[in-house]
């Protein structure tokens, strides 16, 4: 992992970290605001209850005031203004607080005082219509409750007061007339606000108003602006005027909290609640919301120390792990040049054995072809199976790279399952008889003929099992057995089911996990002898698991094992196999005989490689392709040729010494001086471990061919890359007409021909001059003493020197006439 | 490296942005306090208010430098009768409101008696902002009281009507009476409404009271006559009466639709206004006060809002008359247990930025030289001196002004003749 994502890792660990602390710390400042806000709104309702009895205890008052006056009034003896006001002066302790007595029967609102004014001793007269305090009061019938009025301006000395009313019936003394009045006990505000200086112990800014029903304040807090509660409340808080009444619905019905803004834009919170024995009378307790979050603080102080503490510990793991980096780099850096030591102990393992190989395959092929000596061709034979096994172990180490390197791929094709199987049995069937070994073959006669898919991969893995159960079988017998079922859910699908059962050695219930295990021999003292590399089931495995399946393996030791496993494939073609023989035997009679696919007399090839040999195999490989071969032993020889002639494709070895073929290309590409600009050059090398052909293909190669080279993969590269107008089709049979005498002779040739070319046959010369005129033919068969009529070209006659009776000679001879 | 770059352009940012702040405080205001900012107080303002935000702000303002205190404001009930006794009274206020009627009469002449002289060089006050016409010296040469608001009497003007129909403010009498009857043309009823009552904002007031006032100062003796109810000073009122007969006679206002449409001389007056339809609204500037509150609960205007500015009414051939009135002035009561700390507010208060942003809060008219604050008011800048009517112009008596406003009632409302009125002069019933 790369240094920065350590750190942003340990960033949004801390970062998360830090998250937590500030939510853990938030919720406890919430919980902690929350329980505050409630002892706020506790405080509010015992406020509430002191300011209600203090309320309560002052309109008792001014009730015993009254009751007083209108006691003497039912007695009989009413008493006149002055003597009320004088009996009231007589009662009321405080000197601050007044009576005001006023007629209201007149509507004058005019009355006297118990309190002169300020402005002279002598006037106690008041006057309250010019001082609006009793619009939303029934004056004439204020009995019963606690009366009182908003804050009002004393008439007579200015303070800032408050009116506790009743009604009282005084005698006019001019009329003898028994009046209407209203008591009012006035006292001031600032007495009120005296009871609740206990608040400011508990909370230093608390402010507490009282407001009446429309808002306007009786006892007005310092920081709630204007004259009314509800129009500072709007002025400070925009909303909607619905918003706006459930604020104002909230505070007349309700006891609770909210939080709003100050003149300031500061978070505040009031709580409120109905004065309790009040109509209309709401007491709003005001606190800047920092008092009661105070405790937040703390938390935020916490914090603080948690992230240094969590930042120093980044710093310090990120120095450490700067130390495991440096010591992980070099471990890293020891590791790339192992491995790198290893890809180039593979390539030059690959590239140093494929070599030779390729001279041995090469000619061993060119044997096969041209030689009809059985006992040349049985050690030929032999020659090709060795060389077969080797490349066999070759290639299961370059698949190993190949996988290991996460570069194998599947290549699927339609493929012939008789001619799978065939070449399955024909390897393993072979070396089971050599053992002695019966090999028993069970096949399904419904699997469909032609399916889809890796043909050789499935081959690989199916080889890999059956030469294992060859290796580990002293006696006894093997059976291969392959069945199949239908897929449910798709149609065009099978599921094959393969089976190899031997009665080997067995495997023991503990190695049983060693199998797969790349490099891993079981038992390997006991099977020291048998020859293998221990990746065979490695690879077959992972190839199985790359075809979504799995090989399973059921054993006792001793006694013998079983691998099996299942395999979907895509079937191409239902036709049933039928019956393995038969349907091999019919596979054979179609399939053909190698044949060059292609003939390019006009087409120019160069091949460079340092081995001598190796050239003559290329050469000898592509001879029936009657192409114009150069060879060149050297990069240096190669691009002297290249500047020189053109050449319709170019085969460039690799590792040669002095210049390898890659320097060779890129003099090739710098040279602007040639024929052979547009010309495909194809890498032809032995090295063929993964990821090389995207290294050649990255030098500038237009492709890549790997020694020991496979002729059908040859011409086919070939055919890609040569101008169609030099291909010739080289398709059509040949056509032989024989004249001979001897009819034994001529069943006999027939027959040794028939397979290979288009053969007539005719007795007399007449019979093939009378052919000839109708038909046309490549070659003439005639024995010595014959004759032909017509015109024909001598090379077009084979005189009969030839023994016909020898069929080797028939056919070899044939061939030559052709190939030439 | 590029840490410490980023760094040091951090704190150089912050430096300069500390700098910046301190920079502006220092400019925008202008005000040093003069003793500790720990300076605990207790002030009481009293006025007739009943809610005086504007003045709450500037006293949050004042909290910044005394953060320690409090300063209270109090509306009083029945101010008139209510803060002589106030002033004698145990909770005296430390500051109140004076308005210019009372002075002269004996039931307030306490409230002159006890202020503090705010012109003693000692105190600092820099009474210099204020207009030289509203600068109130008594006779012994003494300023007692500082104006905290100035009014006027005119019209609101509605500027998006005169931009729809493509009209100029009309500057004299000609261009109104031409103005009305293109407005008229338009459709529009009554081109110029206002408030049928005989109060300071109604009708004839505000739009022949500035008049009047000119004839007065210019009227030499005149005054005299006035304050002292000779019926011959009536002959001071022809003139603007009969310009107010000439202007009800030119069909340019429908005395009967003010009646029936506007209620009172100042929630009504605006929430007519706010309907969006009078071109000249005629009112005081007290009543423009209203406007900036009500533009948010007149549902037409929330609905349709439109731009409006404050014109002097184009009462004269040569153009309109600018009475410079006050409206109300502060004193400071001489006994006040916290004269020192009251003192500091009033020299914090009287500065034209402070001044000004207390009439710019209340849509009130300054009382400093400095008009930009409130654009409503911007006609008023630069009005030519010799149409303008200072507070210390003319020295009319409250009795005089109330049968100025008498006669101009009954002229507006076709109770009298303007040769009636100007002969009954001194004997018009003014309850």
């Amino acid at each position: 992992m790369k240094r920065r994502y350590i750190i942003i890792i340990n960033i949004v660990i801390v970062g998360l970290i830090f998250c937590i602390i500030v939510k853990y710390s938030n919720d406890r400042a919430l919980e902690s605001n929350q329980s505050s806000v409630a002892s706020f709104e506790k405080m509010t309702t015992t406020t509430d209850q002191i300011i209600a009895n203090y309320l309560e205890d002052e309109q008792h008052l001014c009730d015993i005031w009254s009751n007083y006056i209108n006691g003497s009034a039912e007695a009989g003896n009413p008493m006149t203004v002055e003597e009320a006001i004088s009996y009231i002066r007589k009662a009321k302790i405080s000197p601050e607080i007044s009576g005001h007595l006023i007629y209201i029967d007149d509507g004058s609102m005019l009355g006297i005082s118990t309190s002169a004014s300020t402005t002279d001793s002598s006037d106690y007269s008041v006057d309250y219509s010019h001082i609006s305090i009793f619009e939303n009061i029934e004056i004439s019938n204020v009995s019963g409750a606690v009366n009182l009025t908003r804050a009002y301006t004393n008439p007579l000395n200015g303070v800032q007061s408050i009116a506790f009313l009743n009604n009282v019936k005084v005698l006019d003394v001019e009329t003898a007339a028994i009046r209407e009045a209203l008591l009012i006990r006035v006292v001031p505000v600032s007495r009120l606000e005296q009871k609740l200086v206990f608040l400011k112990g508990e909370y230093e800014n608390v402010e507490i108003s009282i407001i009446d029903w429309d808002g306007d304040y009786m006892i007005h807090g310092k920081s709630l602006k204007n004259s009314n509660f509800f129009e500072y409340f709007k002025s400070y808080n925009p909303m909607s005027t619905q918003e706006l009444n459930d604020v104002i619905d909230a505070i007349h019905n309700d006891v609770g909290s909210m939080h709003i803004s100050n003149s300031k834009r500061e978070d505040s919170i009031i709580a409120y609640t109905p004065l309790s024995g009040l109509d209309s009378w709401y007491l709003i307790a005001y606190i800047p919301a920092n008092e009661l979050t105070a405790n937040r603080s703390i938390d935020w102080l916490l914090l603080l120390i948690v992230s240094i503490g969590l930042m120093v510990l980044l710093h310090f793991n990120l120095i450490i792990l700067r130390g495991f980096n440096r010591k992980l780099a070099i471990a890293a850096e020891a590791a790339n040049q192992a491995n790198e030591a290893k890809s180039h102990f593979l390539s030059t393992m690959s590239h140093d054995i494929r070599t030779p190989m390729n001279a041995i395959i090469g000619m061993n092929e060119m044997i096969l072809r041209d030689s009809h000596d059985k006992d040349i061709l049985m050690y030929a034979e032999s020659i090709r199976a060795a060389g077969n096994t080797l490349l066999g172990i070759i290639n299961d180490i370059l698949d190993f790279s190949k996988i290991e390197a996460g570069k194998m791929e599947l290549i699927e094709v339609d493929y012939n399952f008789v001619s799978l199987l065939n070449d399955l049995v024909n390897m393993v069937q072979r070396k089971a008889e050599e053992k002695g070994l019966a090999f028993e073959l069970q096949v399904d006669r419904n699997i469909p003929t032609m399916m889809h898919g890796d043909e050789i991969r499935i081959k690989q893995v199916i080889t890999n099992i059956l030469s294992n159960a060859v290796k580990y079988t002293k006696k006894g017998k093997i059976v291969f057995s392959i069945s199949y079922s239908k897929c449910e859910d798709e149609q065009d699908y099978i599921i094959l089911h393969v089976s190899v059962k031997d009665t080997g050695i067995g495997i023991k219930k503990e190695d049983l996990d060693k199998l797969f295990v790349a490099f891993e021999r079981i038992d390997e003292l006991k099977n020291r002898k048998i020859e293998g590399t221990g990746l065979g089931m490695a690879i077959a495995q992972s190839f199985l698991k790359m075809m979504d399946s799995t090989v399973q393996v059921e054993s006792v030791y001793g006694e013998g094992s079983e691998f099996f496993f299942d395999l979907k494939q895509k079937v191409v073609k239902w036709d049933p196999v039928g019956e393995f023989e038969t349907a091999y035997r019919r596979f054979v009679s179609e399939r053909e005989e190698y044949k060059v696919s292609f003939v390019a007399p006009g087409a120019r090839v160069l091949v460079v490689d340092d081995s001598e040999v190796n050239l003559k195999v290329f050469a000898s490989l592509l001879n029936r392709t009657r192409m114009q071969i150069e060879t060149a032993d050297s990069g240096d020889a190669c691009i002297e040729l290249f500047k020189r002639n053109f050449y319709d494709v170019i085969f460039l070895d690799h590792m040669m010494p002095d210049k390898d073929g890659i320097e060779t290309l890129r003099e090739m590409k710098a040279c602007i001086d040639t024929p052979n600009l547009k010309t495909p050059v194809i890498c032809l090398t032995a090295n063929a471990i993964s990821g090389m052909r995207e290294m050649y293909m990255e030098a500038g190669f237009d492709d890549y061919l790997t020694k020991p080279i496979d002729t059908g993969k040859l011409e086919n590269m070939l055919l890609q890359y040569l101008p169609p107008n030099l291909i010739e089709d080289d398709s059509v049979t040949h056509s032989i007409l024989v004249v001979n005498d001897d009819v034994t002779i001529l069943r006999q040739i027939k027959e040794w021909l028939s397979p290979i070319y288009n053969v007539t046959v005719v007795k007399t010369e007449a019979q093939a001059a009378q052919y000839l005129k109708n038909h046309e033919t490549d070659l003439i068969l005639i024995g010595s003493d014959m004759h032909l009529e017509n015109d024909f070209e001598n090379n077009q006659i084979m005189r009969n020197n030839i023994d016909l009776t020898d069929k080797d000679e028939v056919i070899t001879q044939v061939k030559k006439y052709f190939d030439k | 490296m590029r840490r410490k770059i980023i760094a040091v352009a951090l704190a150089t940012i912050m430096i300069l942005a500390m700098v910046a702040c301190k920079k502006s405080e220092t400019v925008e205001q202008g005000y040093s306090p003069k003793y500790s900012s720990d300076t605990e107080y207790k002030i009481s303002v009293v006025g007739t208010y009943s809610n005086f935000e504007s003045l709450e702000s500037s006293i949050e303002r004042f909290y910044a430098y005394y953060p320690q205190g409090e300063i209270e404001y109090t509306y009083l009930d029945d101010y008139r009768n209510s803060i002589g006794h106030a002033l004698a009274g145990q909770e005296a206020p430390d500051i109140y409101v004076v308005q210019p009627w009372m002075y002269g009469n004996p039931q307030y002449q306490d409230l002159f008696d006890n202020a503090e002289v705010l012109s003693d060089p000692e105190l600092g006050i820099n009474l210099d902002c204020i207009r030289s016409g509203l600068r109130w010296e008594m006779e012994d040469g003494n300023i007692v009281t500082l104006p905290v608001f100035a009014t006027s009497y005119g019209m609101l003007v509605n500027m998006d009507i005169f931009e729809k129909e493509n009209l100029e403010v009309p500057k004299n009498f000609g261009e109104l009476l031409e103005t009305c009857q293109k407005l008229k043309a338009a459709g529009y009823e009554s081109p110029m409404m206002g408030a049928n009552i005989s109060t300071t904002p109604g009708i004839g007031y505000a739009f022949a009271y500035p008049m009047f006032a000119s004839v007065v100062k210019d009227g030499g003796d005149i005054e005299e006559g006035l304050n002292n109810m000779s019926p011959s000073a009536g002959e001071a009122m022809r003139e603007p009466l009969t310009r107010l007969q000439e202007l009800v006679d030119s069909g340019c206002i429908d005395i009967d639709k003010c009646t029936a449409e506007i209620e009172d001389d100042y929630n009504g007056v605006i929430m007519r206004f706010f309907q969006g339809d009078v071109p000249m609204m005629l009112c005081s500037g007290d009543v423009v006060s209203g406007t900036k509150k009500r533009e948010g609960t007149s549902e037409d205007f929330s609905a349709r809002p439109f731009k409006y500015d404050f014109y002097v009414a184009p009462s004269g051939d040569e153009g309109g008359y600018y009475m410079d009135s006050i409206s109300i002035l502060f004193s400071v009561n001489k006994n006040s247990a916290n004269l020192d700390m009251t003192n500091e507010f009033m020299r914090f208060l009287t500065s034209e930025g402070e001044l000004g942003l207390i009439a710019q809060e209340k849509r009130l008219i300054t009382p400093t030289k400095d008009y930009s604050l409130d654009e409503v008011y911007g006609s008023l800048a630069d009005f030519p001196e010799e149409r303008t009517i200072s507070f210390n112009d003319i020295s009319l008596l409250d009795t005089a002004v109330k049968q100025f406003r008498a006669a101009a009632y009954g002229v507006t409302n076709g109770q009298m003749t303007v040769e009636e009125a100007v002969a009954s002069y001194g004997k018009l019933p003014t309850d």
